[in-house]
């Protein structure tokens, strides 16, 4: 009960016209920042914070708070309407969102599902954080290297979801993210790995370049090659905002799977390192194990549903460890965490008691970020479905557009355009010879945090492999989550071979 | 006569403020006054350590009225900042009176250790601050005393310390030689920074916990962590640190890598430019602002200008290629 009476007085503190104002600048800027691919909330909070040196620390932190928060809301519109994820958790938005909007020809729809998920997933990240923040702050330090080498492991597993198909194409491309992710500097040695003599490889290949390479720059290069069989949009019926809006059957279908990873979401949020993206991808890869009224991957309601509530809820989560222990989840947080420091505040353990007025009313504002976001990105809605009615040789130029600045904006050099326009090439040659990128694109993002926690946990435990997979309980019973995941698809397949199982009909 | 005097006394009364102002100017420029924009690089991210100094010196300087030039800080961060370090190295005549780095030892051993820009590619104009480590423990640690971890090793026990990147390296290794131990008696865990290494310390994953002050103070006030030993030739003075000693009172010989943070310009900067640089930096080490961010940081104020500055940066590195067999 007293967290509730000082979310009140949080709430006390963040009412004023001042800071109303500033958490709606920071909310309709972080908006607009994510929607942009490649400037997301890393660079926009950091672009950002010299200017909230002057201001008093809550009212800075306000509006950084709400610029990060709503970012998460702004990452799926290019997701969902252009297939360019704007920052690594919107890959997975991307998977069913893009289909749904277009396959499907219910962009409004799949906007307004991403959109309410995310603000669902966003309060119950909140309502956690409220009532339990410094306690999942000491959760989220049990999770030590071993047991996150563990998690990683099963989050690494989702990628054989989307193997698709064919999965030895699915396992090459694997292999291939993994590789290119191990380029740069080793993580424990510091020594260069893999980068030639090049000084720019030195600090490996960027994501963000790479991602909308591979996938916003590969499919410009095939809505040119199909230029000639169409020159109009894939959308020609009248996109209006009544036919945009949700069933009662789609609120439905989008709730219990928001909830469920709103959750989990919050959780992976709390855990050092982990982020909105694992918890993206380990809320699909949960999804996978319900019910679901499309096959995941066509444009299904509860992917989009599964995955942004799980990185909105993960982006409040993370605010667990930054607040309660000084310790920042995320690149983002690390920012902000500087910002406390450059406004002479001293984040840590003693945050909370020291400066009640500052971690309080900025929990209140999230819950007001998350408002004043989810009213303006339903806003825009209809305005920004007319996109897919573009036609093609003019949305070509646009995307590339997207594309350039989305690259050079994360690196600040042509470094990333560079990247990006091989990632392009090679991800289109890939899709033409029928190996999908996700699985790359997915690997290329765990595989680091991967390795990083596994040769900590090795040094650790001296090289045994029993003190990494069964180090305590958590370590266990991830152990054994982890093979029954890896094994279920073989055992079903012995039982159904002894006669023992029927077939079942794919999810 | 008297009216020339008169009149030779009126210009002087008047030259006497310009003068007066051009002084101070003269003894610090020697002739050279910006005339355009300052490119300041950073090779770290906004928000950083490094980020923080330059912000604080660029806006000392501009407080206290010790340059009016206009700072323009950009953040080249490709190939972990070996891109902008060789960008400033290799700044042409044209532009390098107008182009600064900030540059710190954690930034010249990746430099040395990868490439081979080395500190007589730039001019070096100051050092500016002084940090330096210390081991910490955390609260429910099994050991309580750097004793108790000696103990621990010479049973044969393994012992874990997580700290950040270069310095933090480097400062491990120091130790290891000193105490005569095995990298997989007394390991070590890099971390991308010294918070997750306090992360793995509050978890109990480690044993130890390597850290500068001020990335510690607040955990060290909360009773989370506690200083056992300063890696350092002399205890620290602060009220939470001063009880940690040193390895001297263990019998051993002092381990200390002092972490520097400095500035240089590139190597084309002329003689003017530099020596104006080196006193609108040692004005800035003056300045309240200054001092406040020194306390608040637990660095140790320790201005080094010119060719001081030079003969520290070289030497620093002759003995960090030296380690590395280079």
């Amino acid at each position: 009960m007293e967290n509730l009476s000082m979310l009140m007085h949080g709430f006390s503190v963040v009412l004023t016209f001042e800071n109303v104002l500033v958490c709606l600048i920071g909310a309709l800027l972080g908006l607009v920042v994510g929607a942009m691919p490649g400037i997301g909330s890393l660079a926009g909070v950091a672009l950002l914070l010299p200017l909230t040196y002057k201001f008093n620390p809550t009212t800075a932190i306000i509006m950084l708070g709400a610029l990060y928060y709503s970012n998460m809301f702004g990452g799926a519109f290019s997701a969902i309407l252009l297939n360019i994820p704007g920052d690594s958790p919107a890959v997975m938005t991307a998977l069913d969102g893009y289909p749904m909007a277009t396959t499907r020809k219910r962009p409004g729809q799949a906007l307004f599902v991403s959109n309410m998920s995310s603000c669902i997933g966003g309060i119950i990240g909140m309502l956690i954080l409220t009532f339990m923040g410094p306690l999942l702050a000491d959760i989220g330090l049990k999770f030590g290297p071993a047991e996150m080498t563990v998690l990683l492991l099963v989050a690494m597993t989702s990628i054989g979801w989307l193997v698709g198909s064919n999965p030895t194409n699915g396992v090459i491309l694997t292999f291939v993210g993994i590789l290119l992710a191990s380029v740069g500097m080793d993580l424990q040695t510091g020594s260069p790995r893999y980068n030639f003599g090049n000084i720019y490889l030195l600090g490996g290949i960027k994501f963000i370049p790479f991602v909308i390479g591979a996938v916003g720059f590969a499919q410009v290069m095939r809505l040119m090659d199909e230029r000639n069989d169409k020159t109009e949009s894939q959308i020609t019926e009248k996109l209006t905002y009544k036919n945009s809006l949700p069933t009662k059957h789609d609120f439905k279908r989008l709730l219990f799977p928001a909830l469920r990873t709103g959750f989990v979401g919050t959780f992976v949020g709390v855990l050092p390192g982990a982020g909105a993206t694992t918890a993206s991808f380990l809320g699909y890869a949960m999804q996978r194990a319900f019910k679901s009224e499309d096959p995941l991957g066509t444009g299904a309601i509860e992917g989009i549903a599964a995955c942004e509530a799980a990185n909105n809820a993960a982006a409040a989560g993370a605010f667990a460890p930054l607040l309660a222990l000084g310790i920042p989840g995320s690149g983002t947080g690390a920012v902000l965490l500087g910002g406390l420091m450059m406004w002479g505040l001293n984040p840590g353990p003693l945050l909370f008691t020291n400066e009640p007025d500052f971690a309080w009313g900025l929990i209140a504002s999230l819950f007001l970020a998350n408002l004043f976001a989810l009213s303006i990105a339903l806003g825009v809605i209809p305005v920004l479905i007319k996109i897919l009615t573009v036609p093609v040789k003019i949305i070509i130029p646009v995307i590339i557009s997207v594309c350039l600045v989305g690259s050079y904006s994360d690196t600040y050099s042509f470094y990333g355009v560079l990247i990006m326009l091989i990632a392009g090439v090679f991800g289109y040659i890939f899709e033409k010879s029928g190996y999908g990128t996700a699985p790359m694109l997915l690997s290329f993002v765990l595989a680091p945090l991967l390795e990083d926690n596994l040769r900590k946990a090795f040094v650790i435990s001296g090289g045994s492999v029993a003190k990494v997979f069964f180090n305590g309980p958590i370590s266990i019973g991830l152990t054994i989550a982890f093979c029954a995941i890896v094994s279920a698809p073989i055992i079903r397949l012995i039982l159904k071979k002894a006669g023992l199982l029927k077939p079942k009909k794919a999810n | 006569m008297k009216k020339v005097l008169s009149i030779v006394a009126l210009i002087a009364m008047i030259a006497l403020p310009v003068f007066a102002e051009g002084s101070t100017e003269s003894k610090s420029s020697a002739g050279f006054v910006p005339t355009k924009d300052v490119e300041w690089t950073c090779t770290s991210k906004p928000g950083g350590g490094s980020d923080i100094f330059t912000q604080q010196i660029k806006d000392a300087m501009k407080v206290n009225g010790i340059s009016d030039a206009n700072v323009v800080v950009s953040y080249v961060t490709d190939g972990g900042g070996e891109v902008g370090r060789l960008q400033v190295a290799m700044t042409p005549k044209a532009k390098a009176d107008h182009t600064i780095l900030t540059f710190n030892s954690g930034d010249l051993m990746p430099m040395c250790a990868n490439t081979d820009n080395r500190v007589e590619n730039f001019t070096p104009l100051a050092i500016m601050a002084v940090d330096k480590q210390l081991l910490f423990i955390g609260e429910h640690s099994k050991y309580a005393s750097w004793q108790e971890i000696l103990d621990a090793l010479k049973a044969g026990q393994k012992i874990v310390i997580a700290g950040s990147k270069g310095d933090d390296i480097e400062t491990y290794n120091a130790l290891i030689k000193e105490l005569g131990v095995t990298e997989a008696q007394l390991a070590f865990i890099t971390n991308d920074a010294t918070s997750g290494a306090i992360t793995s310390l509050l978890g109990g994953h480690v044993d130890l916990c390597m850290s500068k002050p001020a990335a510690a103070s607040q955990y060290v006030e909360a009773g989370k962590m506690t200083a056992v030993l300063a890696l350092s030739t002399s205890r620290f003075t602060a009220d939470k640190l001063k009880d940690a000693p040193t390895l001297s009172e263990f019998g051993y010989n002092n381990v200390e890598v002092p972490v520097w943070r400095g500035v240089v310009g590139p190597k084309e900067m002329s003689a003017e430019a530099a020596a104006y640089w080196v006193a609108c930096l040692e004005a800035v080490s003056k300045t309240a602002e200054w001092n406040e961010y020194i306390t608040k940081n637990g660095l140790i104020s320790d201005f080094i200008g010119g060719a001081d500055a030079v003969a520290y940066m070289t030497q620093y590195q002759k003995d960090y290629l030296a380690k590395i067999g280079k």
